[in-house]
C-alpha cells in the first residue's frame, strides 16, 4: 500500500513532524507529505527522519492574495519542493493555479464556498496542465447538519466535474495533529461516502506519491528528461 | 469490529457510545441506522469491539472516522480490524496487555521554538502541554504532540540523556 498523506505540522498544525510521521506510520502509510505554507520553519525536520520505515517530504503550500503573486510564489518555491499545493481561496486563484503547469494539486475551492464549485473553463484549463483536484474531507469530520450536507453536495458537483474532464483526484484531510491522522482504511470509507468509487478513492490516496516520483526526476522540458 | 482510541483526556465507555451513536445518526439517518445496529461488546479505555452489520463495514468505519471530539476533548478513532466473531477479533486484534497507562511527569522543556510542560510521555510519544496557547489553535487541541527525538539535544543545559528528557 503506497499510500501518501497531506499534513501540517509544528508551528502551523499541533503535531512535529516526528510525531506525524510516527502516527502515520502505525496506521499504515507509506509516506507523509509536509505541506506548511512556510517550510523551511517546520520544527526539527531532521527528528522525523530518525523514524524508520515511513518517508516524509516537505512540500509547500502555495498561499498568495492575487493571482500575479501565486505566479512568482509558485515558481520561487518549485525548484525547493517536490510538491506543491495551492489553496484557491477565490475564482482568481483557482483559475491561476489551474493554469498553471507547476502546480500538483489545487484544493477543491467548496471548502471555501460551498455554493460555488468548480467551473467548467477551470476544469478544462487543470486537464491542460494536468493540476490534480485535492479533496479535503476534513469538513465531513468537523461539520455536522445542514453544513455538511451542503459541502457534500458541493464536493459531489466537484467530483462530477473531474470525471467529465478525467481529472486526477487527490484526497486528504490536511491533519494538522496526529489526532487529525486517519488510518488510510478509514480515509476511503469517508471517501466513498463523499461520492468516490473504492477504486477511484484509492487512486487519489496512492496519487501524491506518484507525483512525487515524477518531479523528482530532472524534467528539462515537457516530456523530455534529463538521464 | 476492533478499534482503537487515541484521546488527550479519559473516555468512558458510556461517553464513547453516545458519541458514536449522534455520528451515526447525523450521517446516515434513522433509516441507514436501522439497518446497521452498532452495539459496544467491550472497551477498556484504549481499544474496543464494536458490532456492526456486515454489510455495512465501510459505513462503520467512516462513522468512526467522523468522530474529532468527545465532551470538548480531541480523540481520534482508527478501526483495526473485522473479524466474524468476538474470540477471534480479540485474538487477532486486541492487545493482551491489560490497560496502557502512560507515564505522567510534569518536567519542563523550554527550546528555541517551543516551551512548555511534559504532561505525559508513552515510548517515543511525548505530549506537551504549551506555555503559549496559541499554538495549538486551528487544531483545537490542548497539547502539542512530539517525540522524543524533537527534544533531544535543544538546550546546552539538558540532562545530557540521549532521549531529551
Amino acid at each position: 500500500m503506497s499510500f501518501y498523506e497531506c499534513v501540517k505540522a509544528y508551528p502551523e498544525g499541533s503535531s512535529s513532524a516526528s510525531r506525524l510521521a510516527l502516527t502515520a506510520k502505525r496506521l499504515g502509510y507509506e509516506g507523509l507529505i509536509i505541506c506548511n505554507v512556510e517550510p523551511s520553519k517546520v520544527f526539527r525536520l531532521k527528528a522525523a527522519d530518525r523514524i524508520k520505515g515511513i518517508k516524509v517530504i516537505l512540500g509547500a503550500e502555495v498561499t498568495a492574495a492575487n493571482s500575479r503573486v501565486l505566479k512568482g510564489s509558485i515558481s520561487a518555491l518549485r525548484a525547493r519542493y517536490p510538491f506543491l499545493m495551492v489553496c484557491g481561496g477565490t475564482e482568481e486563484l483557482v483559475r491561476s493555479a489551474c493554469e498553471d503547469p507547476n502546480v500538483d494539486m489545487l484544493l477543491c475551492p467548496c471548502y471555501y464556498d460551498a455554493r460555488r464549485s468548480m467551473s467548467i473553463a477551470t476544469a478544462r484549463a487543470a486537464m491542460k496542465n494536468q493540476v490534480a483536484i485535492g479533496f479535503d474531507l476534513s469538513p465531513l469530520v468537523l461539520l455536522r447538519g445542514s453544513s455538511r450536507a451542503r459541502w457534500l453536495e458541493a464536493a459531489g458537483r466537484n467530483l462530477q466535474m473531474a470525471r467529465k474532464f478525467e481529472l486526477s483526484t487527490i484526497i486528504t484531510t490536511r491533519a494538522r495533529s496526529h489526532l487529525d491522522l486517519k488510518a488510510p482504511r478509514d480515509l476511503l470509507a469517508l471517501a466513498e461516502v463523499a461520492g468516490f468509487e473504492p477504486e477511484e478513492a484509492q487512486a487519489a490516496l496512492k496519487r501524491p506519491g506518484r507525483l512525487i516520483e515524477l518531479n523528482r526526476r530532472k524534467w528539462i522540458g515537457p516530456g523530455v528528461e534529463l538521464l | 469490529m476492533a478499534f482503537e482510541l487515541e484521546a488527550e483526556g479519559e473516555i468512558s465507555s458510556g461517553e464513547l457510545m453516545k458519541e458514536i451513536r449522534s455520528a451515526q445518526f447525523s450521517l446516515f439517518g434513522d433509516a441507514g441506522a436501522s439497518k446497521n445496529r452498532l452495539k459496544l461488546i467491550s472497551f477498556n479505555g484504549q481499544c474496543g469491539l464494536l458490532r456492526c452489520s456486515y454489510a455495512h463495514i465501510q459505513d462503520t468505519r467512516a462513522i468512526l472516522a467522523t468522530i474529532h471530539s468527545i465532551n470538548g476533548i480531541r480523540v481520534s478513532l482508527h478501526s483495526k480490524g473485522v473479524s466474524g466473531t468476538i474470540k477471534t477479533a480479540t485474538e487477532k486484534y486486541l492487545p493482551q496487555l491489560g490497560k496502557i497507562c502512560a507515564e505522567s511527569h510534569r518536567r519542563r522543556i523550554e527550546l528555541d521554538d517551543v516551551s512548555g510542560c511534559v504532561i505525559r510521555t508513552h515510548g517515543l510519544k511525548v505530549d506537551l502541554c504549551p506555555d503559549n496557547r496559541d499554538k495549538t489553535e486551528g487544531s483545537d487541541t490542548l497539547y502539542l504532540g512530539l517525540t522524543s527525538f524533537d527534544l533531544s539535544g535543544g538546550h546546552e543545559d539538558a540532562d545530557g540523556t540521549t532521549d531529551g528528557l
